[in-house]
C-alpha cells in the first residue's frame, strides 16, 4: 500500500494547483492514517484474493433508455445561488490557465 | 535525413440531440449563459444519470458508418478529475467498453489514390461546461455541461497533413449526413486534437509525441500538422530532442505555440459508473438504428453518379447539407431530370440566393414548380430568356411555371403550322433576303428569324423558326 507522508500530499496538492498550511497537512495525515488502518483491517479477511471486484450488488441489466425529451431548466437564480461571485450571468472563478 | 510523421487524431463530436447525455437539460448553442441547466448538470445531490436513447442511436449509426464492431452492452465509467469545467468532479465516459471498436474509413487523396485509416474506438461521453478565460478571471457557463458527445480515436496511421485533413473531412461528412451533428468546427461542435511525432524513415520506434489543440477548421488541421512536422524535423536535425508538450495552433501566426509541458501522466482513477446499471441493447434496437439511418454522403455520391452527374458535380452537391436536401427532394419527384436540377441549383438558384443573401432554407420555389419550369423549357414552350423571367417571378410567389407564363403572356409558340405561316409571310415581305441567301449570304437567315421574333413579340420558338426559315428558303 502507498505510504502517505507529507511530501506526497504536497505533491498532490501542487498537482491540483493549491497549497495548504503545515497544520492542515498534519490534520490530513492523521485522517489518512485512520483510513489506512481501516483498509488494513479489510485486508486481514481470509480468502479475499478469491473475490473478484464488483461494481453492482446484483448481476442485473436493464434495457431502459430515456426518450430524448427536453425539460425546463432550473431558474438562472437557482443555478447561481451558491456562487460566490457572478459576472454577466456566469460564475466567476480565479483563472488557473495561462 | 528524411523523417516520417506519425499522426493520430481524436475527434469530439457534439450531438444535436434535444436533451443532454444523462439529463433532460436542453442541448443549446448561443443561449443566454446558465439557462439550459438541469439539477444533474450542476451535480446537485440526489440526482441520477439516465442515458439518452437518441444519443445511443446516433453512436450506433456513426459506428456502423465507420465499419465498427458495435457493443450490444452499454457500460459507463467515471473519469475522475477536479476542475471547474465539470461540477461532479468526474466525467461519465466509456473507458473500458466503448460502444464502437475496430473500424475504418477510406479517404481519397489529391493524387487520386485512396487510403484506409483504421479507427481504434468510438465512445459516448458528456461534454464539459464552457469556460471563458478573461484577462484576470474565468467565467463559467454550464449550458454545455452534459451535452452528448461521441469521441472517435484513430489509429496512428495518418502520415501527413493532407491525410489528416481528408480523414477529418470524412468523419465530418459522416456525422453531418447521419444527422448526428452539425459538424461545425468553427463553433466547436466538431473538435479535434492531433498527436504528431516524427521518426527517421525506416525506423520502427515512435518519436516523442506532441499534442496540438485548438484546430477550428479542416484547413488548420493540415496547416498545424505541416508546421509541426517541419518544426520537429528542424529540432532533431539540430540535435535537440522534441519535448512532450501540448501546443495550440495560432491562426494569425500560422504556427503551433506551446501551451504546457506534459509532466506526470494524469491518473484519472477510472472506475465503472455505479449509477448506471449496464444496459443491454437488443439486436433489433441496434438494427433499427442502422436501418433508419439517413443516407451517407458516400451512398448519395454513388446514387448521383448513377443519375448522370459527373464526379465533380456529385461532390459539389454534397458540400452543403441544406442544398443537398433540396436537390434530393427534386430528384425524388423526377430522377431523370437530375442533371437539369443540378444545373438550375448551381446556376440561377445559387446566384439568386447569393445576390439576396439568402439560404436555400429560405428559398420559396418548391421542387415541383421548379420541375414545371424545366419541363416547359425542355418542350420548347419557353425560350431560355423567357424561362429566366418565369424564374424571377417564381421566387416571389412559388407558382407553377405554366401559371406564371400564362400571366406574363410568355408562353413560347412551338406550333409548327402556326410558325410556318408566319415564316411564309415574313419571307414574302423581304424578297431581297431570299436573293441574298441564294447568293450565299447565310446571315439572311438570322435577319429573317429576327423579323419573325419581332412580328411574334418574341413568342415563337426560335429554334423551330430557324429550321423552318432554312427549309422554306431552300424550297424557293
Amino acid at each position: 500500500m502507498v505510504k502517505y507522508d507529507k511530501a506526497l500530499l504536497v505533491k498532490c496538492a501542487n498537482n491540483l494547483m493549491f497549497d495548504m498550511s503545515d497544520e492542515q497537512y498534519e490534520v490530513l495525515l492523521k485522517e489518512f492514517d485512520v483510513l489506512t488502518k481501516q483498509m488494513e483491517l479489510l485486508g486481514e479477511i481470509d480468502g479475499l484474493e478469491n473475490v473478484s471486484p464488483m461494481t453492482f450488488p446484483f448481476d442485473i441489466y436493464t434495457d431502459y433508455l430515456r426518450d430524448d425529451v427536453e425539460e425546463p431548466s432550473l431558474s438562472k437564480d437557482d443555478i447561481l445561488r451558491n456562487a460566490k461571485d457572478v459576472v454577466d450571468g456566469q460564475i466567476k472563478l480565479p483563472k488557473v490557465v495561462g | 535525413m528524411n523523417f516520417e510523421a506519425i499522426i493520430g487524431i481524436e475527434i469530439h463530436v457534439e450531438m444535436k440531440t434535444k436533451s443532454k447525455m444523462f439529463s433532460s437539460g436542453k442541448v443549446s448553442f448561443g443561449e443566454e449563459p446558465n439557462t439550459c441547466v438541469r439539477p444533474l448538470d450542476m451535480a446537485f445531490p440526489g440526482t441520477m444519470p439516465i442515458v439518452n436513447k437518441q444519443a445511443v442511436i446516433n453512436a450506433i449509426r456513426v459506428s456502423n458508418a465507420l465499419n465498427m464492431k458495435i457493443d450490444h452492452e452499454l457500460w459507463f465509467d467515471r473519469k475522475n478529475y477536479f476542475y471547474s469545467d465539470l461540477p461532479k468532479g468526474f466525467q461519465i465516459t466509456q473507458q473500458a467498453r466503448p460502444i464502437g471498436s475496430k473500424g475504418y474509413v477510406d479517404i481519397k487523396l489529391n493524387d487520386g489514390s485512396s487510403k484506409r485509416i483504421h479507427i481504434e474506438r468510438l465512445h459516448m461521453e458528456e461534454d464539459t461546461c464552457m469556460q471563458h478565460h478573461m484577462a484576470d478571471c474565468t467565467l463559467v457557463d454550464y449550458n454545455r455541461a452534459g451535452t452528448p458527445l461521441v469521441e472517435i480515436v484513430s489509429e496512428p496511421e495518418i502520415r501527413s497533413g493532407e491525410e489528416a485533413a481528408k480523414y477529418v473531412d470524412a468523419i465530418r461528412s459522416i456525422v453531418v449526413f447521419t444527422e448526428v451533428s452539425d459538424g461545425k468546427m468553427e463553433e466547436g461542435s466538431l473538435r479535434c486534437d492531433v498527436n504528431v511525432s516524427i521518426r527517421p524513415c525506416g525506423s520502427d520506434k515512435y518519436g516523442t509525441k506532441v499534442e496540438v489543440k485548438n484546430l477550428n477548421s479542416i484547413a488548420n488541421v493540415q496547416r498545424a500538422i505541416d508546421y509541426e512536422v517541419s518544426r520537429q524535423a528542424k529540432l532533431l536535425l539540430k540535435g535537440i530532442p522534441v519535448e512532450q508538450e501540448t501546443r495550440r495552433f495560432d491562426e494569425i501566426k500560422k504556427e503551433t505555440v506551446m501551451m504546457r509541458k506534459k509532466t506526470d501522466a494524469v491518473d484519472y482513477k477510472y472506475f465503472t459508473e455505479p449509477n448506471i446499471i449496464p444496459i443491454r441493447l437488443s439486436d433489433k434496437f441496434v438494427q433499427d438504428a442502422i436501418d433508419t439511418c439517413p443516407e451517407l454522403a458516400s451512398e448519395k455520391y454513388e446514387r448521383y453518379i448513377s443519375l448522370g452527374l459527373s464526379e465533380d458535380e456529385a461532390n459539389q452537391m454534397l458540400q452543403d447539407l441544406s442544398m443537398n436536401r433540396y436537390f434530393d427532394e427534386c430528384v425524388k419527384i423526377d430522377s431523370s431530370k437530375a442533371k437539369l436540377f443540378w444545373n438550375w441549383i448551381n446556376g440561377d438558384i445559387l446566384a439568386y440566393l447569393n445576390k439576396n443573401n439568402l439560404s436555400i432554407n429560405q428559398f420559396k420555389v418548391s421542387p415541383d414548380n421548379l420541375l414545371s419550369l424545366i419541363i416547359m423549357l425542355e418542350k420548347g414552350e419557353l425560350s431560355f430568356n423567357q424561362g429566366r423571367k418565369v424564374f424571377e417571378n417564381m421566387v416571389i410567389d412559388n407558382a407553377s411555371a405554366i401559371k406564371i407564363a400564362d400571366e406574363l403572356g410568355l408562353k413560347q409558340n412551338s406550333n409548327v403550322d402556326e410558325i410556318q405561316s408566319l415564316v411564309d409571310s415574313v419571307i414574302d415581305s423581304f424578297p431581297q433576303s431570299v436573293v441574298d441567301y441564294k447568293n450565299g449570304k447565310d446571315r439572311a437567315v438570322g435577319f429573317l428569324v429576327g423579323q419573325i421574333m419581332k412580328a411574334s413579340k418574341g413568342k415563337v420558338n426560335p429554334q423551330i423558326a430557324n429550321k423552318l426559315v432554312v427549309e422554306s428558303l431552300n424550297k424557293r
